[in-house]
């Protein structure tokens, strides 16, 4: 967080509190005063835990009574078996975190401090004026007490700060970087460039590239090439923005991570096979009815007469083809954003990442097109580095994999 | 001696190959190359099984039209005049 992030919380905080402040006092006198316990429970690496917790401090800090009790799920057994345990106390589904539990309500998920906050608030409230059994306490104390000696455990300082990753690398030239900083766009840059990196994948658009070339009509040639990029960038975005928003709604259950990471274990294999079947260079050829059926119909659609047809062909036909090459990624689109949705970042942050990733994704279609497009003639990437792409992408997915199925808070960027 | 050259529009590495090959044979006048197209000869591609390997490829005949080698990928040029010369003769 930085200095004006923290200003302008505690600025918030402060206005809130000359807010309310009369409203509390009042609250003060009426209300008898209790105890009200917070049995949160999260798991490590879970996006929207980490968006509950530093309002559920607030809420702390508001009413003095207020005291929050962590307790980590994923990685913890002991706790699992207390959630368990107040799950039936509640009759609760307990499968998903944040799980927290005031009173005789619980919550689970968290949205915002408009909803899920006011909601969790209004149940502190409920519980101040005595009305509420204290379903989580009288549990806890039938566990041994166990659970309080885990507050002090985890509740302490620094708790969030215990990252195996050091916050800040020396590098030379450029100094001192925060890591937290620095990771996602590298990481993204990286998946997105073997992603990317696959001269053998672009053969749709050199079979286009090769069309067009034969036409007379230059600005017809630019607007068609370029209709199939953007195209074929689209259905990127679409497919990797719908599977973002699909995580961060149901991401809170920890078998979606899992699959994900076990599909960047199969990813990760896939790669380094190939990098030991595939040849130094060169294509292997594969799939001959399907390439020719592609420039059969990429033939018809740009000697089309009516430009608006061919225009409107080549999008869909742009939209066919890459929802089969995205299969062909192995995973890496899908892999790449479970770990965007770890990281707890704005919307629109997490869109301009992605539109990061296929930007370098597409560099090399682009360079290939921009470079035919003005000296008329077509140029090759070398197929050279395809296997070593395969080797790196292999190991990281790899990395990646396991890292989402045993460590989840080393992809936490944000 | 001859050499069968294959490729294919939609292969990035034939393309990486084209100027490589259109050097040699300005080097090299006597030097008789075919291209043939993977998708286009479909006989010669199946008479030098092409379709089972990795494109481009370089099928380098004897005078009998005899098979003597056959590269795959992209070979450097030098590695391309290396051969050639060793099998000049032939």
């Amino acid at each position: 967080m930085n200095k004006k992030t923290i200003l302008l919380v505690l600025g918030t905080i402060v206005v809130f509190g000359f807010l309310f402040g009369s409203v509390l006092k009042t609250e003060k006198v009426s209300a008898v005063e209790k105890e009200v316990n917070i049995y949160f429970f999260w798991g490590e690496g879970c996006s929207h835990c980490v968006k509950e917790k530093p309002f559920l401090e607030k809420l702390e800090k508001k009413y003095p009574e207020v005291k929050v009790y962590n307790f980590e799920v994923w990685g913890n057994k002991d706790n699992q078996g207390l959630l368990v345990e107040i799950g039936k106390r509640l009759n609760a589904n307990i499968s998903g975190v944040p799980f927290t539990v005031i009173g005789e309500k619980y919550f689970i998920g968290w949205y915002d401090e408009q909803s899920t906050g006011a909601a969790i608030e209004d149940a502190v409230k409920c519980v101040k004026k005595n009305s509420c059994q204290d379903i989580g306490g009288e549990v806890l104390s039938l566990a041994d007490q166990n659970a309080k000696q885990n507050k002090d455990q985890e509740g302490g300082d620094g708790e969030d700060e215990k990252s195996p990753i050091p916050q800040k690398l020396n590098v030379p030239i450029l100094g001192e970087i925060e890591t937290k900083n620095f990771s996602l766009p590298v990481l993204t840059i990286v998946l997105g460039a073997l992603d990317g990196f696959n001269p053998c994948a672009m053969w749709t658009l050199l079979f286009l590239i090769s069309l067009l070339l034969g036409m007379e009509n230059r600005k017809r040639m630019w607007i068609l090439g370029s209709a199939f990029i953007v195209a074929s960038a689209s259905v990127y975005f679409v497919f990797m923005a719908a599977w973002l928003n699909l995580i961060l709604f149901i991401g809170l259950v920890v078998w979606v991570r899992i699959i994900i990471g076990l599909i960047a274990l199969l990813g990760g294999g896939y790669n380094l096979k190939e990098y030991f079947t595939s040849p130094k260079s060169g294509c292997k050829v594969t799939g001959g009815e399907k390439r020719q059926k592609v420039f059969e119909k990429l033939k018809n659609i740009t000697h089309q007469k009516s430009f608006y047809l061919a225009l409107g062909g080549i999008i869909i036909l742009a939209f066919a083809v890459n929802l089969v090459e995205l299969i062909c990624s192995a995973g890496l689109p899908a892999v790449y954003t479970q770990v965007l949705a770890l990281s707890n970042l704005a919307k629109w942050h997490y869109y301009l990442y992605i539109l990061l990733y296929i930007f370098i994704f597409m560099l090399d279609d682009l360079i290939i097109f921009f470079i035919a497009m003005t000296t008329l003639r077509m140029t090759g990437i070398t197929t050279k580095y395809s296997r070593w792409s395969h080797l790196i992408g292999g190991i990281l997915m790899l990395i990646i994999g396991l890292l989402l199925i045993f460590k989840p808070g080393w992809l936490m960027f944000g | 001696m001859k050499v069968l050259k294959f490729g294919a529009v939609w292969c990035s590495g034939c393309l990486v190959m084209k100027p490589r090959w259109a050097e040699i044979e300005k080097e090299l006048p006597w030097l008789e190359t075919v291209m043939y197209d993977h998708d286009k000869d479909k006989e010669m591609v199946g008479k030098y099984k092409i379709d089972e390997g990795v494109l481009p490829a370089f099928v380098f005949l004897d005078k009998e039209g005899k098979e003597i080698l056959r590269l795959n990928g992209e070979p450097s040029k030098e590695e391309l005049l290396k051969v050639i010369k060793e099998n000049k003769e032939k």
